[in-house]
């Protein structure tokens, strides 16, 4: 898709995040400016306390930014409340992260089932199927009815991105996805991403690692808390 | 199916059953002893009121020096106000217990006892009616005289005829005091029997039930018009006395039970309440990653909110099973051990439904309520904080003063000598201010009520020794009519091991208001006021005490003086006595028991008053010892020497009886608030586990480190046992000062209830040290499952938890 010519599915106009602590205040997002069109698997690379994970919460109205404009689908998030943007997010986004955060007590279909229940999108008996579908898509369906801790790292992953596609969002956004893998799984999950990006989703990556970033089809580096490249 | 949410508010619930069981059972326990409160006073509200009416109570009793007939007692039943009067005859005899002793034994007979119309006397076990030169005892004093039904007693009446008499059955008489607490024994007899102990026929003792038994002050004049139609036939009145309406006897020491059995069940559900909040809040730590998730993933406040609020009613729901069933049985054993200690019956222990009704909607509403301040605050802060890295020292440990202090570096003897073990634990113990406020709250409540208790004990014997130190002698005798002073006090000293002897006279005596209105009994006790006199002064609240030249002074209890507002101190007072009208000047008002108001004046003066100088009553006796042994021996010895020179004696007491007695009175209460303070304790034990297991989670990373440094098992254990042991040992100290003002309350309250006057206020050291000890063992038993939780922990587990 020409992203020139496409209206943006997120747009972040002069984002700024400032965090103030005990030891002063430090600047984590200084004024970006940021784009991204459907269908683009746009990676953000940039060293470790750039502001990548900040930038990922302040996009999926994880966190508040300090000031500048958040719109996602043409929706403010930047003036939304926590209820408001959580039912957003359950909308239109899916998060994964770099350390999975999967529900310990629940079983991987109910994980997956999860995101439905909390935003009511698809009836009950559905859940079941669609969370099903999903798990078979990421090839862990197998493991349906254990609980996270007893599957590898690898098939951690998988169950993320099941989650997170769990209400057939229009964006997935991924922090450091692979940072917790050895290289074959890694590239596998990576695989799993770029597969969606070819059904016409769009992708949000966050990694530090080259390997990675290479296979985006939009890299951009941040530094400082700035966009750099 | 279940959706995705509560399927994790089941797991949550089911899968980590310590936390579950922890936090259920500190809410039954509140519940429990809530539920226990609540269907017992219900249960022995309900029986004492069924007991009470079962014997058609008197609203007063008038008791005569000479005997009278029917016909005495079909004109007290043909007064306008009365509804019913019955007679029976009242003889204060002596029992021989099996151990040799002699005890007053207060004996009855009466004319029918298939008819007995006021105060009746029911059938227990074993013969009824009495027959033929037998005896029935009543069902509570069967022990205090140590015989059972079939056993032959001594029994000595008081012109010195002893008989030896068979115990043919037990006899069941709510309206008396319970023997094992007044110390004497009922017994039961016919006329038949009276006269085989040498006595005449004749009554001396009329019940009567007003026509509105309900109203007090009607009641009390109705008594003393019957009163002065006995005194206008001739009779003399030595006692007259109106009753509670519809109340047994010790009614006021039941309600005393009940009114501190309700102060303790409301303290420990807000204790329960203040464990609840210390677990929630303790668990959505534990569970901050997992909001965050739900929020991640686009769960709402409300939806979060409402698992969690399931997840409480939950718990709820299973403290309830187990308190409801426990409370109900609980409630039967304590009002079946309250019955029978204050002898009456309980005829349904049947709970009514708002009992548990009242218990489903505390347990239910309470704990949500109380959970909604840390769910909020919970919920309130953004999923990317909620989810953010762990980091060391969390809790924010090193920004307060205290922390700075407890870092050690501004303490000597830490830079100086290697206690830094000892100071992480310190440390460790500050670092959840919150969580550790709220543990200190519940620990230092059961530290507080657990010393109280034991202050309310010895606060109890304080008292006790308080009234009876005024009587600074070994015995008291009351003769069967006055004497001369002189002779009596002469016999009593050729007796061995006697070795100072005093006199007093008492008299009854009434009220006479400026309305003209009377009191209903009042004692006056007239001893001697000199240097060596054996009463000494009681504990003066206002005023003085009497000097030897006082004429009509009088010392009066300073409650008689909230009960009569007309009187006041350096004011008159005007008793009738004997049926003149006397005035009096009240100089002073003591702090003391009021079972019975009794007012204190000169001897000297009294007997001149009541043409009876150089007489006395009563005897009292200071021995050579004063061990009980002795004192028992040598008053045995007196009573022959009396019975041999024709000095008859019908009461005895002995002044280490008396105080057994009166300290055996309160044993019920103390046990009772003992449970209670346990259950407390076992509140705040609760509460430290879980803190500490709390604690063991939330440092799971630190546990690693310090085994990765090199700890051993014993070195991590030991961190959390010193943590929990410097929690207890704060809550006890805290709780021994928090002590001071809650048994001054409990001493108010209890004091008032039972007799009228608060306690005199004590403070026990026996009872700090047992809790401070107690809760040290406390605090390294709550310690130790989360701290062997922590020592096996590997350091695989502790790199991977999350």
């Amino acid at each position: 898709m020409n992203s020139s010519t496409a209206n943006p599915l997120i747009e972040l106009r002069g984002v700024i995040k400032v965090y103030n602590s005990l030891a002063g205040s430090v600047t984590a997002l200084n004024g970006i400016d940021l784009q991204i069109f459907p269908g683009e698997f746009l990676v953000v690379t940039g060293k470790s306390g750039s502001g990548k994970t900040t930038l990922v919460n302040i996009l999926t109205g994880l966190d508040r930014s300090t000031s500048g404009e958040i719109w996602v689908n043409g929706e403010p998030l930047h003036k939304f409340g926590t209820e408001k943007a959580a039912r957003l997010r359950g909308r239109t986004m899916g998060v994964v992260f770099q350390t999975f955060e999967l529900l310990p007590t629940l079983t991987v279909l109910q994980n997956v089932m999860l995101p439905m229940d909390f935003a009511w999108r698809y009836p009950r008996r559905e859940q079941r199927k669609r969370a099903l579908s999903l798990l078979e898509q990421v090839e862990i369906a197998d493991h349906a009815k254990k609980l996270p801790t007893a599957l590898s790292g690898g098939q951690q992953q998988r169950l993320a991105i099941a989650r997170a596609m769990a209400n057939d969002p229009s964006i997935l956004v991924a922090d450091e996805p692979t940072g917790s893998l050895d290289s074959a799984t890694a590239k596998a999950v990576v695989d799993i991403f770029e597969g969606l990006v070819q059904q016409g989703r769009t992708v949000f990556l966050v990694t530090h690692d080259k390997d990675v970033a290479k296979r985006g089809s939009r890299v951009i580096t941040l530094s400082d808390g700035e966009v750099v490249v | 199916m279940l959706r995705a949410r509560w399927y994790k508010v089941v797991n949550d619930l089911f899968g980590n059953k310590t936390r579950t069981l922890l936090i259920v059972l500190s809410m039954s326990v509140g519940l429990f002893a809530l539920g226990i409160i609540l269907s017992a006073r219900t249960i022995l509200s309900e029986g004492l009121a069924e007991s009470f009416a079962a014997i058609n109570p008197s609203s007063g009793t008038v008791r005569t020096a000479e005997l009278f007939d029917e016909d005495f007692i079909e004109s007290v039943r043909s007064m306008k106000d009365v509804q019913e009067a019955d007679a029976r005859r009242n003889v204060s005899a002596r029992v021989q217990t099996k151990s040799g002793e002699w005890k007053n034994l207060t004996v009855f007979v009466v004319a029918d006892y298939d008819d007995i119309r006021v105060n009746k006397v029911a059938p227990q076990s074993g013969a009824w009616p009495p027959p033929e030169h037998e005896i029935l005892i009543e069902r509570a004093a069967l022990s205090v005289i140590e015989a059972q039904v079939g056993d032959v007693i001594l029994v000595r009446f008081p012109n010195d005829v002893e008989r030896r008499i068979r115990v043919a059955g037990s006899a069941y008489d709510p309206a008396q005091l319970p023997a094992q607490i007044d110390g004497t024994p009922y017994g039961y007899i016919t006329f038949d029997t009276l006269k085989w102990f040498g006595e005449s026929y004749g009554f001396n003792e009329l019940h009567v039930i007003s026509t509105h038994p309900e109203d007090k002050a009607w009641a009390q004049q109705v008594v003393n018009r019957v009163k002065d139609k006995a005194e206008k036939s001739g009779y003399t009145i030595p006692l007259s006395m109106t009753v509670e309406p519809g109340q047994l006897p010790m009614n006021d020491v039941l309600q005393g039970i009940l009114l501190l059995m309700g102060f303790l069940g409301v303290l420990s559900l807000f204790l329960s309440i203040f464990l609840v909040v210390n677990t929630v809040s303790a668990l959505l730590t534990q569970q901050k990653r997992q909001i965050g998730v739900m929020k991640a993933v686009g769960g709402s406040t409300m939806q979060i909110l409402g698992m969690y609020l399931v997840m409480v009613l939950a718990y709820g729901v299973m403290a309830l099973l187990i308190a409801i069933p426990l409370g109900m049985q609980g409630a039967r054993t304590l009002s079946g051990a309250l019955a029978v200690f204050f002898n009456f019956d309980i005829h349904s222990m049947d709970v009514p439904p708002q009992t548990f009704l009242i218990q489903v909607a505390i347990g239910l509403i309470l704990p949500v309520l109380a959970s909604l301040v840390p769910f909020v605050a919970s919920l309130r802060i953004s999923a990317a904080e909620a989810m953010s890295s762990y980091t060391m020292g969390r809790g924010g440990f090193g920004k307060s003063g205290i922390d700075r202090l407890l870092s050690g570096a501004n303490v000597w003897f830490a830079r100086n000598f290697s206690v830094r073990s000892i100071l992480l634990s310190v440390r460790n113990t500050f670092r959840n201010k919150g969580r550790l406020a709220l543990t200190l709250i519940t620990l230092t409540l059961g530290s507080a009520t657990f010393i109280s208790v034991f202050n309310v004990r010895a606060s109890l014997s304080s008292t006790v020794e308080d009234m009876i130190k005024w009587f600074n002698c070994d015995m008291m005798l009351t003769l069967d009519r006055t004497y001369r002073a002189e002779k009596v006090q002469i016999e009593a000293l050729n007796v061995p091991g006697v070795t100072k002897t005093d006199v007093w006279i008492h008299l009854p005596t009434r009220m006479i208001r400026r309305d003209e209105s009377e009191s209903g009994m009042i004692y006056m006790f007239a001893p001697t006021v000199h240097p060596d006199s054996l009463i000494v002064s009681p504990t003066i609240a206002e005023g003085r005490w009497l000097v030897s030249d006082d004429d009509n002074a009088v010392v009066v209890p300073s409650a008689f003086l909230q009960d009569e507002p007309e009187l006041h101190l350096g004011g008159d007072i005007v008793l009738k006595i004997y049926g003149k009208e006397h005035t009096f000047k009240i100089v002073g008002t003591y702090v003391g028991m009021a079972f019975a108001p009794m007012i204190y004046a000169n001897y000297d003066y009294m007997t001149r008053l009541t043409n009876r100088v150089g007489e006395a009553d009563a005897l009292m006796v200071t021995m050579q010892s004063h061990d009980e042994a002795y004192v028992d021996a040598a008053t045995s010895a007196l009573e022959d020497h009396f019975e041999r020179v024709g000095v008859r004696v019908s009461m005895v007491a002995t002044i280490n009886n008396e105080r057994a007695e009166a300290e055996a009175s309160f044993d019920a209460i103390v046990a009772l608030l003992l449970v209670m303070a346990i259950l407390l304790a076992l509140v705040g034990g609760l509460g430290l586990m879980g803190t500490m297991s709390i604690n063991v989670l939330e440092r799971t990373r630190e546990i690693g480190v310090l085994r990765a440094i090199g700890a051993s098992n014993r070195n991590v254990g030991l961190v959390f046992i010193r943590e929990g042991i410097v929690i207890g040992l704060m809550s006890g100290l805290m709780g021994a000062a928090l002590a001071v003002p809650m048994s001054q309350g409990l001493n108010q309250a209890l004091g008032l209830a039972v007799m009228g006057v608060p306690l005199t206020y004590s403070y026990s050291m026996p009872g700090l040290w047992l809790w401070l000890t107690i809760v040290i063992v406390l605090s390294v038993l709550a310690s130790l499952i989360p701290a062997r939780t922590a020592s096996r922990l590997t350091v695989r587990e502790v790199l991977a938890y999350e």
